[in-house]
């Protein structure tokens, strides 16, 4: 009873709470109108360092991004262990989400893939944490907001408004005026999954454990599901047609890196711009809703990228005359 | 002017490319009605047939992100 009061006494605390937020939010839009950050589909440049074997190397803000989101996969790991360590036999708080989602994915790659489960579990999970951290990336304030200002980038200088102070020997610039006076900001950080480069690779990365998890289950024969020649003199009509289907299924391997690459490319990079567009028309109160969206669709691109992930490997394991069998 | 032209013609391209969205609209939509019908004739597997439904959703959408990303070349790379 005590606590049913307490809690609806909260309530009305924090009721009034956003009501304040809302009323700062209109006053703070109209004093500092919002900024449509530079839209460019590259990652930009940020600072070039020198590696010691690599040479010339030049940091974008999207290596930038996926640093962060190592961290804090690294943060995260350790709780983790930490947690273990001490002997907690529930988890709570982060380690319990953690605990829940990995079960989860076990659970999945069990029924999925049978005996070969746990081997492509880590993959799985590996994509899946990784996918999901670098596109929550995006819901962090300051992110694509934030950088670097070059007035070069801007076509009609003269309409925009700069204001300027300094910290130090740093200079501060806000930009006001038209959403396009904005295009000179290079954000710090942008969303990795923005970048075709990340997305590219971890497909590569993913279509490649694939055919390595087929070959250890199925061994040589493996390759007979792409040059299929097993039919071809026995009876020549079909194996022909048999050595062209599995030539096909050979282009396909090709076309799952794109698929696999431009899904979440495109929908996080299509994500990213309506948060700015949406930011830049209405920047009271919408962007919330969108920020919840984007939420939800980083949360999905990322256990679709990790099942699909799981399906091909489950599918590598399973050699076709074994299908026929059944 | 004649920069104007190419902009424009960038515009109808980027939007003529996002036409190619409604497919996927088409596709989600059957995914989710045949997934919903399953649920209703079938309650007990319903976390199976979310499991595939959202697994087909993202078949569907791909195909509309590639109109997407072709779209969002166009206007910011060419």
């Amino acid at each position: 009873m005590e606590a049913e009061k307490k809690s609806r006494w909260r309530w009305g605390v924090n009721r009034w709470i956003v009501l304040v937020l809302i009323v700062l939010n209109f006053i703070f839009a109209r004093q500092f109108p919002p900024i449509a950050p530079h839209v460019q589909l590259p990652a930009e440049p940020i600072f070039p360092i020198t590696l010691p074997v690599v040479g010339e190397f030049v940091v974008t803000n999207t290596i930038i991004a996926t640093l962060i989101a190592d961290v804090v996969l690294f943060v995260l790991a350790f709780f983790v262990w930490r947690s273990i360590r001490r002997g907690n036999q529930i988890l709570t708080g982060i380690t319990g989400v953690v605990e829940a989602l990995t079960d989860a994915l076990f659970s999945l790659s069990e029924s999925t893939a049978g005996k070969w489960g746990k081997s492509i579990f880590v993959w799985m999970a590996t994509i899946v944490f990784l996918v999901l951290i670098v596109n929550w990336t995006e819901l962090i304030p300051g992110v694509d907001s934030v950088g670097l200002f070059e007035a070069d980038h801007i076509a009609r200088p003269e309409e925009c408004t700069f204001d300027s102070f300094y910290i130090g020997s740093l200079e501060i610039v806000s930009v006001g005026g038209e959403p396009a006076c904005s295009a000179g900001v290079i954000p710090f950080v942008r969303v990795a999954s923005t970048d075709l480069n990340f997305t590219i690779a971890l497909a590569i990365i993913s279509v490649g454990a694939t055919q390595m998890i087929g070959i250890r289950a199925l061994g040589v024969s493996y390759f007979t599901k792409f040059f299929n020649t097993k039919t071809l003199f026995t009876a020549p009509m079909f194996g022909v047609i048999n050595f062209l289907v599995s030539l096909l299924e050979a282009i396909l391997e090709f076309a799952k890196i794109l698929s696999f690459g431009f899904r979440l490319f495109g929908n996080i990079f299509a994500g990213s711009i309506l948060l700015f567009v949406v930011g830049t028309l209405a920047p009271v109160f919408l962007q919330s809703g969108v920020l919840l969206f984007e939420w939800f669709v980083g949360i999905i691109q990322a256990i679709v990228f990790g099942l699909l992930t799981l399906i091909f490997m489950s599918l590598a394991t399973v050699s076709h005359s074994e299908e026929e069998g059944h | 002017m004649e920069g104007d032209i190419v902009q424009a013609a960038k515009l109808i391209g980027a939007g003529l490319a996002a036409i190619g969205v409604f497919g996927g609209g088409i596709g989600v939509g059957l995914a989710a009605l045949g997934a919903t019908q399953a649920m209703g004739r079938n309650p007990d597997v319903a976390g199976t047939i979310q499991t595939n439904m959202i697994l087909g959703f993202a078949f569907a959408e791909a195909t509309s992100i590639y109109a997407l990303v072709v779209a969002l070349l166009i206007l910011f790379v060419f």
